[in-house]
Formats: C-alpha cells, structure tokens, sequence
C-alpha cells in the first residue's frame, strides 16, 4: 500500500511542479515583448474604448496587475496568487465584465463537448484500430488508408466538411452556436433539444479527428503485442485464439490510456479550433476572441485554463493508469 | 530398449517470406526418443534448430508451414490432426514448450494464476478454480517455487524466476515430451543451474517421460542429455551418445562445433578453439551437394556434388559426411 | 542505401504517398512559372469569383464570328434561365393563381411555358404570395421572353458629343467566336477569394510558404529533439533526469497554449513565416526527444558501443559513428511527422488570427482563416477553401503514408 501512496504521492509532486511551470510561463511569456509591455498591451486594448474613464481604470487596472515597479519576483508571486483564487482582472473587450466569469460561463461547453467526444473517439478508435491488427487482409486495407486519411484531415477541415455537408446541403443541423441564437438558456426540454442538436456537428468532427489518430496507434500497438512472445507462447500450451486475443487487446489497449494522455495536449489545441468553426460558445471561441479584440487578460487566463485542464486531466490518466496496469505498478511503485 | 515417447519421420516444414520465397528450415528431419530419455540438438544459431523445435509441436502458423512428415507421439500420429484437435488435445498436454525468451514468455499484465487457469480450461475444462490453485500450489512446491509467486504478475518476477515459472506451467500437465529451447541461454550461472537442476528434476519425478533439450552451448548437453543431435542448415548431420559426440565427433562440422568450444572435462581442455569460418548457407536456395561443403576445410569438388543420406556406425551413431569414418579419423589426427 | 532505397519503393503504400506529395510539389512549382505574378494580386473586382474560364465579353464581341447552326441551343439557353426549383415554383404559381395542373409534369417544357404564357399576368394577386414572389415570378417571365423569342442583338456605339447611338453589328442567336480568336481569355480553376485573388495561384504560393514553414520547423523540433534525446539517452545519470524533467514539463503543458502565448507576445507585425516557423519548432520537439532517447538507451550497451568505449573514443565520435548511424532512420520518420505536424499547427495559428503577417505571402493557414472570416463556407464558395483543406490533408496524409512505408521497412514486426 506504500507503494501505491509513493506514487501518488510523486505524481502529485509533479503535477504541483509543472502547473508552477505552466503559471511562470503564463507570466512570463508576455513580458519577453520587445519594448514596455504594459503600454503595448494597454494601447492595443483601448482601442476602440470609447469611454475615457474605462480606458483609465483599464490602464491603472494593469500598472497594478503587472505591479512593473515591483521586482519581478514579486510581480509573479502576486499574479500566482491571483491565479489560485481564479481572480483573472476584467476583461477589456466585454468591460466591466470579469475574466473569471467569461470563463466559468465558457469552460463548461467545452468539457461537455470535448470530454464525451475524446472518450468516444478513442473507444471507436481503439475498436477499429484492433479488428484492422486482429482481421488483417481485406478490413485492414480498407480501414488503415481511411483512418490515416482522417487522422491527417485537419480537425478544423473536419469541422468545415461536415458543417458544409449537414447544416448547408442537407440542413439537418444548425450551422453555429451552442443553441438557437433567440433564445435563453434555461432548462426547458425546447431549449434541451435546441442544445442537443446544435450539440452534434461539433460533438462528431472531434469525435472523428480523434477517431483516425487512435486507430493508428492501436493498430500497431496491437500488432506488436500479436508478434509477442507470451503469444507464441499461450498457443503452445494450446490455448484458445479468443482467450489469446484477450491478452493482446487488454496489453495494447492499456499503453493507449497513456498515449491519449500525451496526445491530449494536442488533441484538445485541434478541438478548440473546430470549436470557432461552429462558433461554439466554448473556451475556443473565448480564445479566438481574447485574440481578435487584443483582450489580454482575458486569453492570458484562457490559456490557462486550458493548460490546466490538460494538467489535471493528464495527472487523472496517470493515476487510473498505475492502478490498472501492473507494468506500471511493477515499475513505479518498487522503486 | 524403452517405450518410444516421440518419433518424428522425415519431417519437413518451410517459412514463407512476404516475398512468397520458400526457406527450407526444417529438412528432412528423423528421428526418436524413448520413455525417460533427453536428447539435445545443437548448432549455431541460423540452422534451423529453432525452427525444429517449432516444428515438433505439430501445430504450424504463419510464417511456419508444414510440408511433409510425421510426427508420432506415444503411438500417435499428429500430423494427421487438424489444427484445432492439435491445440486441444496435444499442445501443453502431450508435447509442451519452453520458449528461448522466457523472459516475455507471460502476458505481463495477468497473475501467473489466472494464465494456468488458461491452460487447464482448455484441456480439463471439468476442473473448478479451487482444484486449479491446489494443483499449482502443489506443484510449484514440489518444484521449489515459492506459492506467492501464483498471485504475482510476471513483471513482478525475476528472471530466473520467470523461467522456472515458465517450467512449471508447461509441464502442469506432465506432458509426454517436453521441447526446451535454449531455456537457459539469457541467464545467469545461478539460475542457469537451477533451471538445469529442475529439468533433470521433473525427468527424474517422472513429470515429463521425455525431453529434447536445444542449445548452442555444447558443454551444458553433455551434463544435460543422454544422446545429442547435431543440425546444420535445417540437417540432422550427426547422432550419438553425448560421450562419443563430445570426444568423437566423426562429422566435420560436428567436430568443428566441438572445437569450438572448450569442455570442462579433463583431457579436452587443452584443445585450441577453433571458431569456423563463414555462416550457414542461404536455406531459400539450399546448396546441392553437402550443405556443408562451402565451409568444411575438408571438402573436395565432390562434395559440392554429391548429396548423402545419414549412415549408421557402431552403438547408435550415425553421420552425413561421405568419408569414412576411419578416413575421417585419419585426418583428425594428423591434423 | 541502395538497397534500401529499393526496399522502400517496393512499400507500396510508401509510393503512394510520394507519389502525392510529388504531385502537390510539382503543382507548387509549375503552376507560378506557367502563371507568373504576384500571387496576392487582386483580379477580381468583387468577391468570390466561380471557378472558370473568363471570357472578355469587349473583346468577344469584336472578334470574327462564324455562324454554327445547333439545334440543341435554344433549349440550353433555355435551361440557363429554367432551372428546376424555377419550374416547381412554376407550377406553385399555377396552384395559386387557381389554375388547374393536372397531368402536368414540370419536366415538360414546352407544356409548362404554353401554360404559362396562355395564363401568366403580372397583374394578378394571388392570395398568401408576398411582394418578394409577386417580383421573382416578374424577372422569371422576363427573362424567359428574352429566350424564348430569339431577337437579333444591336450592338451600338455611343457618340460622346451627340450621345448618338450608331450601330456597329448585329448579334444572332447562332453567332459564335472562337475562344482562341479571343484577345482576353483568363482562366481561373478555382475560381477567386474574399479579396478577388486568383485562389489556384495563391494556393501554389501558399503550399510553398507552408511546406517552408513545415521544413524549418520540423528541422528546428528534430534537431533540439534530436540533440536531447542523445544526449539524455547516452550519458544518462543526472544529464538524463535534468533533460528529462524539462522533457516532461513540456509535454504535459500544451505546445498549442505556448504557441499561442508567444505568437501573441511577438506581434503581428514581427510575425513572418520564418517566426511562426521557428516557434513552432521551439515548441513542438519534446515527443522527439522522448522518441530518441528510448532508441538511444535500447542502443547503448550494444557490444559495438561498448567497444568503442573500451576503445576510448571520445562521447561525439561514438554519437557520430555507433549511435547515430543506427538511429537515422527514425530520426528520418520523426522529422516527416514533425514536418507535418508543423503545417498543421501554422493552419491552426492562423486560424486564431496568429498566423504571419497577412500583407507578403499567403499560407495555407492564412487562406482558410481568410475563407472562414468571409463565411465562404457558409455561402456556397467551397472553391476558397475546400481545396485548401484538402491541400493540407493531402500533404499530411502523403508524408504519414510515406512514414507508414518507411516503418514497414524498417521495423520488420509492422509487416504484413
């Protein structure tokens, strides 16, 4: 059982580390700007602000957020300690609102949308990927030259096709938003069903984007675990095909848990842009217009989020992980 | 003269490459094994001695491909058995394996518990789980093998360890004749010892009736085996008694196999190491005549013509090569 | 190397994929030189040009003619003008107006425009039809007259002191010019952009800005990768945990945010291909490093390492000549996918408006966020940006088929 804490225990240490990281860099990365930040940004921000007592409260707003008479040190330990408490400053495009309440109106669209369409896409991806190692011959010809082709469709190219082909030519589904841009949302089943529908389109094109680079993996991961020794081996003592490809399915199957946590990173950048396609009202759309309207604060703490999500849901995989395969175990928890 | 165990009639078995090319590893091979006795085949590695071992299961997959032979296993010919009666009713039951990688020999992620249920279920599916584990238990006690190791995963082992573990799960249902195919070549001195010492065990406790032990370490056959076996490229080219095939070889690559080698036996240690030049041939176009006339710094024109059949001289022995014994002697010693 | 250069054309599924990218590579150089010129000049006065061959209408009218008598001609221009959707609200205006359709099929022409012409009045008011159908049905039943009662054509020029018209030629219905005797003949294939630009020639322009963004910074991310894993593989201990520490920390925070942030941070105007190329390739080489360093360990207690360590070779000659030679071919396949990682990542930069400066070269990053920003896709105009996603799938899905082969051969237990 110490084992078990042990590495948890690390995990956790880890994880603290790089969100340390993540945060330092969330910090610093902007602060490398050539010339005086604080005016590049505040300029580019107030563009377009009408009201001149906005555009002051924004720029004493930022002297103060960025503390520039500080010691970068102590710049960055208050700017950490903002982050923990969520407290992101306001937001320049939508003043007064607040960053942090853009956010928590926008993060969960996007898990809704990309947690189910991830997990989805590497079930299917991971079926396929295995029936194509298992089947070979004619399925695997016709499934590895399809899954590489999706896997290499940009996931926004994905969004477009199928938005152009379900919402335009056969208009079946809605072409943006989260749901009918004339209504409000609360939870009666017209406004359930509105959401549902415009749930699809999205939902899918991750979902298939996912689907094609999973497979790939899965195939040979599988086929490698077909030409294992214990393979050979378990049809010696003669055991059953069925029972083998249990084994092999169960061996490949496990190091793909981990392949979805390092692709992640990747994976969700892809899904948030195809989430702008549909203008989904989701962190991707915050993030596109933090970009478009020179929102500083607002994609400083977008990204974020993002990282943090990826860290947290990365740190989720992890653990799971070292429970369930004993390689894992054998190899961490003994050290 | 005992009760013949395995008795195997001019088998032949072919790889086909993904080229569709023919490599005739297996050719021809004869031979047979009475009740309580081991025979050892050797040669370097390439010349099909693997491959043999392989073969003598009777169940053949790709690239493996039987062509012609029989395979008789205590009166039975299973060569005449379709696939599925071979796994069910021979493999693991009649004729087990010891792989040459022992090391991933298990599925590393099932307890060694569960795998053993595997192997029962198919050939005493009557046997509850309960009876499994005391039928393991009972085993792996008398084997000298800790019980706990029944609840480990194969990561969790060492490798000696895994290779006695091995051991004992492919002679659970003592088998008739067991194949051990360098089981001890990757490890140490200690747990080569031990894994010699528990084969000799189980041949002793009359858990296997018979053994065919391969290896391309010469002096471990001689403490091993009663009679062994010498292959060269997919050939039987020599056959005796341990004694005589280690102090009097007659086949010149026999003898230059032995040369090879030093034997820890007073008498041969001063006998200069010989490596023999060159490698085996190209099996997809073997040559005509003596396959191992390329290399032999014996050989005339002839022998790149003529091909031999075994011959018998004295008390079980035969050899391939179309000298005389007497002349071959002759030239042996006078170097 | 010849013989694995032969091994690696006998994959098929490596030939295919060259055999792609060699066409998109011989479409990026051929078609500037057949179709010289600034590939961001603007042709069309106009958005959204259809793809296809533009004939001068000025020129056209003052070329020789020849007369051709065709007899299928009267119900193509008929067609041009009678589209089905015309024909079905046809038949609702009938329905409408009171007038019985029985036995009528709108796939007949020549019934539906007698009926038409018998009963059509635009005076009428049907009931329940808006204003907007009452004047859709008027430009229909204008322009079938046009063609339905062929009128010879004037063509007249205009004093400019009298505004006098005079005539210069009259136009038949079976006059025809030849295309080539045309002065002014521009084909577009596909078509022109948001801003009226030849989409085919800026396309060839934007798969060379793209491929030399995919190149610099798949080189960048491989060779930072490349030296790490190295590196961390070979000497191991605590070069190994340091490298390795930075690895992780990079792999589990998404390049995609660090691309974002810094892109963000230099600036628009900082911004060309060659920056966006190499924060790319700043940002993206840690699954090499991992990559490599696991070849790496899995070479270095081979027996020919080890002798040369015996031998005292110093670390940059047994990397040059016992490690490296070994691990080329990976090393190869990690830069064809980081290549295309690359130009997929350069797309979705731009399409967040953080691509390169939008005013010297186009990407294939940069035309579809241009496409996306005009809503081409919402309207129909598939020619701005369907050919640049397929262009993008097509680059990455050559260089993954070509990578598949290449595993094939080099990793004997992915073969069939």
């Amino acid at each position: 059982m110490s084992g078990y804490r042990k590495y948890f225990g690390k995990k956790i240490l880890w994880f603290t580390i790089t969100f340390v990281v993540a945060v330092l860099l969330n910090f610093i990365l902007p602060r490398l700007m050539p010339g005086d930040p604080v005016a590049v940004i505040t300029a580019k921000s107030a563009q377009g602000m009408s009201e001149a007592s906005a555009v002051k409260e924004v720029y004493e707003h930022y002297a103060e957020e960025f503390g520039v008479n500080d010691p970068m040190f102590k710049q960055f330990i208050t700017y950490f300690k903002n982050a923990l408490k969520g407290d992101f400053g306001l937001s320049f495009s939508q003043y007064p609102r607040k960053v942090s309440d853009i956010i928590s109106d926008a993060i969960w669209w996007t898990i809704a949308l990309q947690l189910p369409a991830i997990i989805v896409g590497w079930l299917i991806g991971n079926t396929l990927g295995a029936l194509a190692a298992y089947i070979r011959k004619g399925f695997d010809k016709a499934v590895m030259p399809v899954a590489l082709f999706l896997s290499s469709l940009p996931p926004f190219g994905m969004a477009v096709l199928l938005l152009v082909l379900f919402a335009i030519k056969l208009d079946i589904a809605p072409t943006s938003g989260g749901y009918g841009y004339d209504m409000i949302p609360n939870f009666s089943w017209t406004f359930i069903k509105s959401v549902i529908s415009h749930y699809q389109l999205p939902f899918w094109s991750i979902v298939i984007f996912a689907t094609g680079g999973q497979a790939i993996g899965m195939r040979s991961m599988s086929i490698y675990e077909l030409n294992a020794d214990y393979v050979k081996y378990s049809r010696f003592l003669g055991i059953k095909d069925r029972t083998i490809v249990g084994y092999v399915f169960r061996n490949a199957m496990l190091p793909q848990i981990t392949g979805l946590a390092l692709s992640l990173g990747t994976m969700i950048g892809g899904a948030l842009v195809a989430e702008i396609i549909f203008s989904y009202p989701g962190l991707g759309t915050t993030l596109l217009s933090g970009i478009t309207m020179s929102d500083y604060p607002l994609l400083s703490a977008t990204t974020l989020i993002i990282t943090f999500m990826v860290l947290i849901t990365t740190f989720a995989i992890d653990i799971i992980y070292g429970f369930i395969d004993p390689r894992v175990k054998a190899a961490q928890f003994d050290e | 003269m005992g009760k013949v165990m395995l008795e195997v009639k001019d088998l032949k078995t072919k790889y086909i490459t993904r080229f569709k090319e023919d490599v005739y590893a297996v050719d021809g091979v004869t031979l047979q094994i009475e009740e309580g006795k081991s025979l050892g085949i050797a040669g370097e590695s390439g010349c099909g001695k693997s491959t043999l071992a392989l073969s003598l299961m009777g169940y053949y997959f790709a690239p493996l491909h039987y062509t012609s032979g029989d395979i008789i296993i205590d009166g039975r010919n299973v060569s005449t058995l379709d696939t599925d009666e071979v796994r069910r009713e021979v493999l693991g039951k009649e004729i087990a394996y010891i792989p040459q990688a022992a090391m991933n020999a298990l599925n590393p992620t099932q307890k060694i518990i569960r795998f053993i249920e595997d192997v029962i279920k198919v050939h005493k599916p009557e046997m509850t789980k309960p009876e499994v584990y005391e039928m393991a238990k009972e085993r792996f006690h008398i084997l000298g093998l800790p019980e706990k190791v029944l609840d480990q995963y194969a990561v969790e082992l060492s490798g000696g360890m895994k290779q006695r573990t091995v051991i004992a799960i492919s002679t659970i249902l003592s088998p008739k004749v067991l194949i051990a195919d360098e089981p001890s070549s990757a490890l140490d001195v200690t747990s080569q010892k031990m894994v010699i010492k528990m084969l000799r065990d189980l041949m002793e406790k009359g858990y296997i009736k018979s053994m065919i032990f391969i290896t391309h370490e010469l002096p471990l056959l001689y403490n091993v085996t009663d009679d062994i076996m010498v292959m060269y490229a997919g050939q039987i080219v020599e056959r005796g008694s341990a004694k005589d095939m280690v102090f009097d070889p007659i086949h010149p690559y026999s003898k230059g196999l032995m040369g090879s080698i030093i034997v820890p036996e007073t008498g041969t240690r001063e006998h200069e190491l010989i490596a023999i030049p060159g490698t085996p041939p190209n099996l997809k176009k073997p040559p005509a005549g003596c396959r191992f006339a390329a290399r032999c710094k014996y050989a005339t024109p002839e022998c790149k013509i003529y091909n031999m059949e075994m011959k018998e001289f004295g008390e079980g022995r035969s050899q391939r090569c179309r000298f005389s014994v007497e002349h071959l002697r002759e030239v042996y010693a006078n170097g | 190397m010849k013989h694995i250069l032969s091994q690696v054309f006998h994959s098929g599924k490596f030939v295919v994929g060259f055999c792609i990218f060699m066409s998109i590579l011989l479409l990026m150089i051929f078609y500037p030189i057949f179709n010289p010129g600034n590939p961001l000049q603007i042709v069309s006065i106009g958005t959204f040009a259809e793809p296809g061959i533009y004939v001068s209408v000025y020129d056209a009218v003052d070329s020789d003619m020849n007369t051709l008598k065709l007899d299928e001609a009267p119900a193509k221009r008929l067609d041009s003008v009678l589209k089905s959707e015309d024909r079905v609200k046809m038949v609702m205006w009938f329905d409408a107006a009171g007038i019985p359709v029985d036995n009528l099929s709108i796939h007949d022409t020549e019934a539906l425009l007698t009926l038409w012409e018998e009963n059509y009045d635009a005076t009428i008011r049907p009931e329940g039809m808006t204003k907007a159908d009452r004047n859709y049905f008027q430009r229909l039943d204008g322009n079938l007259k046009k063609v339905i009662v062929t009128h010879d054509k004037v063509l007249a020029r205009q004093d400019p002191s009298s505004s006098e018209l005079s005539v210069i030629r009259t136009i038949e219905d079976t006059d025809y010019v030849n295309i080539k005797k045309v002065a002014n003949v521009k084909r577009l294939p596909l078509g022109t952009d948001n801003f009226g630009r030849d989409v085919l020639k800026e396309l060839a322009a934007a798969i060379k800005t793209s491929i030399f963004i995919g190149l610099v910074a798949g080189s960048i991310a491989t060779l930072i990768g490349l030296t790490f894993g190295l590196l961390s593989g070979f000497i191991g201990g605590l070069v190994d945990d340091f490298i390795m520490f930075i690895t992780n920390i990079f792999t589990v925070i998404p390049a995609f945010v660090l691309l974002i942030l810094i892109s963000y941070s230099i600036g628009q105007d900082q911004r060309g291909p060659t920056t966006v190329a190499v924060v790319i390739g700043l940002t993206v080489w840690t699954w090499t490093a991992r990559a490599v360093r696991s070849q790496v360990i899995s070479l270095r207690n081979r027996d020919h390492v080890n002798l040369s360590k015996l031998s005292g070779h110093n670390l940059f000659l047994i990397i040059f000549t016992d490690i490296l030679p070994y691990i080329a071919s990976y090393v190869i396949m990690a830069l064809i996918l980081q290549i295309s990682g690359a130009i997929l990542a350069e797309a979705q930069l731009s399409l967040l408006g953080l691509g390169p400066k939008t005013t010297e070269v186009p990407t294939l990053g940069l035309m579809m966020n241009w496409s996306m920003l005009y809503t081409a896709h919402l309207n129909g105009y598939w020619w701005a940006y369907f050919p640049v996603i397929l262009t993008i799938a097509l680059i990455s899905f050559s260089l993954n088929l070509m990578n598949t082969g290449l595993d094939q051969v080099f990793n004997p237990t992915l073969r069939d």
